[in-house]
């Protein structure tokens, strides 16, 4: 899996809920650790529920690359696979840590 | 716990329409409430079933926009309470939900909802579907207040016939009574009553010596106090005519207690014109009394009258017998004839009442036993 280009890690996100987006990143931050946390628990069942939150609220803050790693999460969770968690969260991980958000 | 979106505005506002957003995500509730604040509605966030239901029994919202995975209780669950309490069971609820399976939908209807908004939620979907729902809840709203008002209104005029027969607590329970037999029936029927005729003695007088508007005035007097005396003791007045009243005793309701009632009532009206009846001497030399008759039997209650004028009413010999009674009573005597003497004599003071044997009325073939109490 390669890098993402620059534009793949920029979101547009509507102006009209700027001021919701830095609360929204500190608790997808959040959310990084507890998947951390449960997969070293092997704790799938609170895997696949943050997956599908993720899956939820992502696409609808305009962040569709968080649902897709939700589904991706949940799906993995359910079949009790580890190694493609390790993937998912770490990708999560990197995007979170250089998306950059555009307000239009 | 809950807390209010940044509009500036919380639910308690009644002229803003007001949503409750329902979700344990909290930057779910925070998107939804968000959208909403942003066309000027006020939104309010809880984030599990108990708090929503909690949050709509302390201010109702204009709409509930509730996620189906709740922790606890799940959102048909709260759904499903909401729609089956009469209190809430108007308020729209739109279900929020991440499944796209048709069973959720399908147990979404069963529980109730009025619509359903898919994950990921388009902010323009969600804000087409509540201003649909408002719409219509506005309509409802309106209708429901027109309805009111309308049954009201229908109220009110019963209220304002009926209070001319019948005192305000009778005239309470007939308006008041939601179902029931209706007391007053379309068909004449028979019924045992005790019927009251009073009439104020020494009128001729009174309308030789005083001026025309002073002797409406004083009939006026006259008549408020005997039949605040009639309301008292719940009689129904059916006729004014004069300076004569005709009151009903177990009609239309049953009075068990009709003679007894009836009794005190003759009393009261004694009593209650008393003073009255000194200012009119003082005031104009006249001797005044009110001269009563009581008779008990069966009578005919019906609807009597032409297309134009009608009355509700109660005819036959025993209203006769007291009209006849009263026409022969002096000032502050009553007149009974002996069936209602008979059910009343305990109440009677012993020392004031005087058999009068048979008495031939006028009108009548059969001469009637009489009782004279002097008040």
């Amino acid at each position: 899996m390669g890098f993402m280009s620059d534009d793949a890690l920029t979101v547009k996100v509507s102006k009209d809920i700027e001021d919701l987006i830095p609360v929204f990143l500190a608790n997808r931050k959040k959310e990084v650790e507890t998947l951390r946390t449960a997969l070293a628990a092997g704790d799938f069942e609170q895997l696949r529920q943050v997956g599908h939150r993720m899956r939820g609220v992502g696409h609808s803050y305009g962040f569709d690359r968080v649902s897709t790693l939700g589904k991706e999460i949940e799906d993995a969770a359910r079949s009790g696979d580890k190694a493609a968690l390790e993937g998912c969260i770490a990708a999560y991980s990197h995007y979170l840590s250089n998306l950059r958000v555009a307000y239009e | 716990m809950s807390d209010l979106a940044a509009t500036g505005q919380g639910l308690a506002e009644q002229t803003v329409f007001r949503v409750l957003v329902v979700d344990d995500d909290v930057d779910m509730a925070a998107f939804l409430a968000k959208i909403i604040a942003n066309e000027g509605l006020a939104a309010e966030m809880v984030h599990d079933g108990p708090a929503a239901l909690a949050a709509v029994a302390a201010a109702a919202p204009d709409l509930v926009l509730l996620d189906v995975m709740l922790p606890c209780t799940s959102g048909f669950e709260v759904c499903r309470q909401l729609k089956s309490d009469p209190l809430t069971a108007l308020i729209p609820v739109v279900l929020v939900t991440a499944l796209e399976d048709h069973a959720s939908r399908v147990r979404g209807i069963e529980s109730g909802a009025d619509d359903f908004l898919r994950k990921p939620v388009e902010p323009e979907e969600l804000i087409a579907r509540v201003k649909t729902l408002r719409r219509l809840h506005e309509t409802r709203r309106e209708l429901e207040a027109r309805r009111l008002a309308a049954e009201l209104e229908h109220k009110d005029a019963i209220h304002k016939a009926l209070s001319r027969y019948v005192s305000p607590r009778l005239t309470e329970r007939i308006v008041g009574a939601a179902s029931g037999p209706a007391p007053f029936k379309a068909q004449a029927e028979r019924a045992d009553v005790v019927a009251l005729f009073a009439d104020l003695r020494g009128f001729t007088r009174i309308t030789e010596t005083v001026g025309v508007h002073t002797v409406v005035d004083m009939l006026n007097e006259y008549f408020s106090v005997i039949t605040e005396a009639a309301y008292q003791h719940e009689g129904t007045i059916f006729n004014m005519a004069g300076d004569s009243l005709l009151v009903g005793f177990n009609v239309p309701f049953a009075q068990p207690d009709a003679p007894q009632r009836a009794w005190r009532t003759a009393m009261d009206m004694v009593s209650r014109f008393a003073p009255v009846s000194a200012e009119w001497r003082a005031r104009h030399g006249v001797s005044t009394g009110v001269g009563i008759g009581l008779c008990r039997g069966e009578v005919i209650i019906g609807n009597v009258g032409s297309p134009h004028f009608m009355s509700y009413t109660i005819i036959g010999d025993t209203v006769n017998t007291a009209a006849r009674l009263m026409q022969v009573a002096h000032a502050d005597e009553v007149l009974l004839e002996a069936t209602l003497y008979e059910a009343i004599r305990p109440l009677l003071p012993a020392e004031r009442v005087e058999a009068r044997g048979e008495v031939a009325l006028r009108g009548k073939a059969e001469a009637v036993r009489v009782y004279s109490v002097r008040l």
